[in-house]
């Protein structure tokens, strides 16, 4: 049995591997993704090109306009032309936001009155425009209690725990890394499995005296091999390019990424049982990975999702992952505080791994 | 043209005999709409704040209740224990905990200075730097409905007003982005796949010894792709517009024509790739990694091109979907003419013409 098992993990590795091209993706892949994701990532929104209308043109405007440019929030472009024109630079994506100064600026601050400013913001892309409102009051508020001397009697003080730094690459390089290991795995298997229906192999290797346990661990084992290759690289980067913190223990995250894996190769034997052409084995796959993907809380947070939808992110296995290695890496969370999400995982490597391998084992008979 | 019509239902009748495959070349947009238009909301909500309240008077309890009414914040399940206020938030149960020591009744009456604690989670940057917003919108709220009623604070207030969605719905900014997404990856995924598929199986040859020309072969590989790509567009667009009320201003021609320019461009990558490769796994992983990826996160889908470091945004300028997604936003949500967007077409276009260039050279050099 178990020369058998390594005499097919030792074939499947060939086959991976003939390939020179294969072999540079495999490895290429994680690195790209990462850095793709680790610069692109960024929500936090900067440099938002403001067109700034000063009517009043006087010391206190301007130093409103300056307390705004301070930092990186704001880009300020001085505004030329007419006010009716900036619809056009708007449409034109020239700037994101207008800023309209009333003439009664100065008058009405240093008689501690209210004034009103224009304030115009471009709201195609909604994350952008809500971090552009915020900004703005946040400012404006500093602005205020600076200039007219009026504070709120009641402060809060806040302290950020885990990434005080409010680096995002710290908080996405972790979710990269676990949809890494469910892409791989699920599309690979999947495909590895059906190819050899689809050439025609499978017949060829069922005359032979392998068993079909022995089959089954022999076509996983190089993929979860892959996995774990895979996901130690992209950590290595994340670390050593990324400087990003890991708090908790390395031997937790490798030991409950077994019970992940687990999942996702049963996953991808499902998948294997209910098609025909590595076509439809790779659509299954990604049918399921972009479910998982969206579903995990992995751009946004689950608690942001209307309710019925976040009901069904418990059926989505990648959801416990995402939360286990976030909070191992983040928090440096151990057994005692991650129990529920474990036993989930447990429950889905059980059932999945189990139910697929009996459905294989009957297919291929 | 009688021989491309012959390939051309040959590969029908090869995406119709497989109708799993069909099912989810139908589904998968959808899905995507559906998920992006409810699951991923960039504006955070429903925060989970856990109050430590030692002060437990009717303020301190009235300003609990400004936090959960504020539509920002919801109660968490756990309540935070006294020693080890931090424990919650390594579980999950809550994001932020707000500390109300004792005292503030007094100082809320007595027009004393008083600070509040607040402790948060800030693993995502982007939900702390919302709560650390909203909870001074809501303590901003609760200082001025504790002042004298004729009393105005002095200084600036913004007058506030959003352009072109101003309810700030993240399906407005996501469906057009996947209409080019969608199209991307069945116009070049699908089509490297299928001539990868002819290679391995070994049929190509087959084909290849017949009288129909490469040329032929492969526009007739193509066309019912391209005919897949536009009802998942048209999918993707009706369930936008019907179910989540994205508007439509501009004009369909406009972008139909820019949307054929663009598979044009998608499908001309998609033979590139499949020269290169001779396996469908192979084509597969290219695919993702040289037209799905960049098309997710190089193209201002998701991610606003600006805040990407100088490098990658100059990558961004060599990726179809880019000003792809810049022309249908722009054509949907502002109604935008093509005098606006000249410069977007006109990338999109010699993109197009050079890619289809490239992919008709490989393919003479590799199969012709």
């Amino acid at each position: 049995m178990l020369r058998t098992v390594v005499a097919i993990i030792k074939k499947e590795f060939h086959q991976v591997l003939r390939d020179p091209m294969m072999l540079r993706l495999i490895f290429v892949m994680p690195i790209v993704q990462l850095l793709l994701l680790g610069y692109a990532i960024t929500t936090d929104v900067k440099n938002i090109d403001m067109a700034v209308y000063d009517f009043h043109r006087s010391e206190r405007s301007r130093e409103y306009i300056r307390s705004l440019s301070a930092g990186d929030y704001f880009k300020i472009g001085s505004s030329d032309m007419k006010l009716t024109e900036s619809d056009i630079e708007f449409l034109k994506n020239k700037f994101r936001s207008i800023l309209v100064i009333p003439n009664d600026f100065s008058e009405n601050i240093t008689n501690f009155k209210p004034v009103k400013v224009g304030y115009v913001v471009d709201g195609t892309n909604a994350n952008s425009a809500a971090v552009a409102l915020g900004y703005a009051g946040v400012i404006t508020r500093n602005f205020n209690e600076k200039v007219t001397g009026f504070k709120m009697p009641i402060k809060m003080k806040e302290k950020r725990l885990y990434n005080p730094e409010a680096e995002s690459v710290y908080f996405m390089v972790p979710g990269i890394v676990a949809v890494l290991i469910t892409m791989i795995t699920i599309s690979m298997t999947s495909m590895a499995i059906v190819r050899e229906r689809e050439i025609g192999t499978l017949e060829q290797l069922m005359v032979t005296p392998i068993t079909t346990p022995a089959f089954i661990l022999g076509k996983i084992i190089p993929y979860a091999i892959l996995a774990y290759l895979e996901m130690s690289v992209a950590l290595l980067i994340g670390i050593l390019w990324f400087n990003i913190p890991f708090a908790g223990s390395w031997l937790l995250l490798y030991g409950l990424s077994f019970i992940y894996i687990l999942t996702t190769l049963g996953l991808g034997m499902f998948i294997s049982t209910m098609t025909k052409t590595q076509q439809q084995a790779m659509f299954f796959a990604w049918f399921f990975s972009i479910f998982a993907l969206l579903t995990a809380g992995f751009f946004t947070p689950i608690s942001n999702m209307p309710e019925s939808v976040q009901y069904l992110t418990h059926l989505n296995p990648l959801r416990y992952f995402m939360t286990i290695i976030r909070a191992i890496m983040m928090k440096g969370a151990s057994i005692d505080i991650l129990y529920p999400e474990i036993l989930a995982l447990c429950f889905f490597a059980v059932a999945l791994f189990t139910l697929s391998w009996i459905r294989f084992s009957k297919r291929v008979k | 043209m009688h021989k491309i019509y012959n390939i051309a239902s040959k590969e029908v009748r090869h995406i119709l005999r497989d109708v799993r495959s069909l099912v989810i070349a139908i589904l998968m947009p959808m899905l995507m709409t559906f998920l992006y238009g409810y699951a991923i909301n960039l504006d955070i909500k429903n925060i989970k704040l856990a109050v430590l309240d030692f002060d437990q008077t009717l303020e301190s309890r009235e300003l609990s209740a400004k936090f959960f009414n504020s539509g920002y914040f919801v109660p968490s399940m756990q309540r935070p224990d006294i020693s080890d206020p931090e424990y919650v938030l390594k579980t999950g149960d809550a994001s932020a905990v707000l500390t109300i020591k004792s005292g503030f009744a007094e100082a809320v009456h007595n027009k004393k200075e008083f600070e509040l604690g607040l402790l948060v989670d800030g693993a995502d940057a982007n939900t702390a730097s919302a709560i650390s917003s909203y909870s001074s919108i809501v303590l901003a709220e609760y200082v001025k409905s504790n002042l004298p009623v004729n009393f105005e604070i002095p200084g600036v207030t913004l007058s506030q007003q959003v352009l072109y969605n101003p309810d700030l719905k993240s399906s407005h900014f996501f469906v057009p982005g996947l209409i080019a997404v969608i199209l991307m990856m069945i116009s070049a995924l699908l089509t490297s796949i299928t001539i990868a598929r002819e290679r391995e199986t070994g049929t190509m040859e087959q084909l290849l010894t017949t009288p129909v020309t490469p040329r032929e072969i492969i526009i007739g590989k193509v066309i019912p792709y391209i005919a897949l790509a536009l009802i998942d567009g048209f999918l993707i667009l009706a369930f936008g517009v019907f179910h989540f009320g994205v508007p439509f201003i501009g004009s369909t021609m406009l972008m139909l024509i820019f949307g054929l320019i663009y598979i044009t461009a998608a499908l001309s990558l998609g033979i590139v790739i499949s020269t290169l490769v001779k396996t469908q796994q192979l084509a597969m992983l290219t695919a993702l990694l040289v037209t799905v990826m960049p098309s997710v996160m190089l193209s201002g889908f998701i991610f606003e091109i600006k805040n990407m470091p100088i490098v990658l945004q100059t990558i961004t300028q060599f990726i179809p979907a880019r000003y792809f997604i810049q022309i249908i936003r722009g054509v949907m949500l502002k109604g935008s003419s093509i005098q606006v967007l000249w410069i977007e077409a006109a990338f999109l276009i010699a993109m197009t013409v050079g890619l289809l260039a490239i992919a008709v050279k490989r393919f003479k050099l590799k199969i012709g």
